[in-house]
């Protein structure tokens, strides 16, 4: 029973976060709207961690399970990467790269100027 | 037979699932980051159908069920981040500035590099997301008209990447702050990458899960202007 009750407040949560989605009059997903209102009610206290955890922590754990339809639909697209898959790999590469750095080195500067900031308290 | 049995629904949720089983079955034994068990699913999974010649529609009917889930699943992370919320409360400033130019770079990389290469425009509506978690990223690039398919492959990538370079990188680049290099992990390679980080540290793993789910956020934000 637990655990179709924990499953209900998530489910019904994305319910929810679809109904917001289609009022609104800019797209956003609606899966993403749901999270927001998970975190909303968990910090609020309105649901508490235990009221979701076990299903939660089994989506979490086994995530990538509902990715596996999506990637398998690669099938169809074989023509496309092979023609470009090159540029695609090379892509993937230089854009990680270039988030690490940008990210590492902008939380180092952000981090020496607070600590700048609080020796002069 | 083999056609009435695999346009059961159930054919393409065993299909999935029990790829699934077993790509997890396969990585507790290697222990390797490439031997990575959707990898391994998806690799069973295509298999399976070529070798069968069963139509990608048919496996559609029942997999589509598993699909389904994504949207629970998604919305799972808000127990992930509010583990973290004490932590996320107390650096929120870099975490926002860290995450936020990180994934503006990270996006407006892919659009440049896209249009170098003069790939066709699907590849940047497939790519845009490509440095979040994938439930997210597959939300955006819904929403950008991509295929879902090359984004899931793009994310996985750049996942691993993350996962085997997070520590040559921090080297390299001198991240002397482990704040700032868990930062970097999360926002650039997400959930994989933050099973690196928690193998560097406490610190770099804490902000790494952070960076998860505040850089989909952010990127979800961000692509509303796009396109």
């Amino acid at each position: 029973m637990k655990l179709l009750s924990q499953l209900s407040i998530i489910v019904a949560v994305c319910l929810l976060g679809e109904g917001i989605s289609a009022l609104l009059p800019f797209a956003f997903p609606s899966s993403v709207i749901a999270m927001l209102l998970l975190l909303l009610l968990l910090i609020l206290g309105a649901v508490k961690e235990r009221h979701i955890d076990s299903v939660a922590d089994f989506f979490l754990k086994n995530m990538s399970l509902f990715f596996i339809p999506s990637a398998t639909g690669i099938l169809e697209h074989f023509g496309l990467i092979s023609k470009a898959l090159l540029p695609f790999l090379l892509i993937c590469v230089l854009t990680t790269l270039l988030t690490f750095a940008s990210t590492a080195w902008t939380v180092t500067f952000v981090r020496k100027l607070q600590k700048g900031g609080h020796s002069h308290d | 037979m083999i056609n009435s049995l695999t346009i059961s629904p159930l054919f393409g949720i065993l299909l999935t699932c029990g790829s699934y089983v077993l790509g997890v079955k396969i990585q507790e034994k290697l222990k390797h980051p490439l031997a990575n068990p959707m990898i391994l699913a998806t690799v069973f999974c295509i298999a399976f159908l070529l070798i069968f010649d069963i139509p990608l529609e048919n496996y559609r009917i029942g997999s589509s069920y598993v699909s389904l889930f994504l949207g629970p699943a998604t919305a799972s992370l808000a127990l992930s981040i509010y583990r973290q919320y004490p932590v996320l409360k107390k650096n929120l400033l870099p975490v926002l500035a860290g995450t936020a130019v990180g994934s503006a770079v990270s996006m407006s990389s892919v659009l440049l590099l896209c249009k170098l290469f003069r790939l066709e425009e699907v590849w940047a509506q497939s790519l845009l997301s490509k440095s979040v978690t994938t439930a997210i990223a597959i939300e955006i690039t819904a929403q950008q008209g991509g295929l879902p398919s090359i984004t899931v492959a793009a994310v996985l990538i750049t996942g691993l990447l993350g996962a085997v370079f997070a520590p040559l990188l921090i080297r390299l680049l001198r991240v002397q702050d482990p704040v700032a290099a868990g930062l970097a992990i999360g926002t650039a390679s997400h959930a994989l990458g933050t099973s690196k980080a928690l193998q560097i540290g406490e610190v770099e793993a804490a902000m790494s899960s952070i960076a998860i789910g505040v850089a989909g956020l952010i990127t979800v934000l961000f692509a509303m202007f796009v396109g």
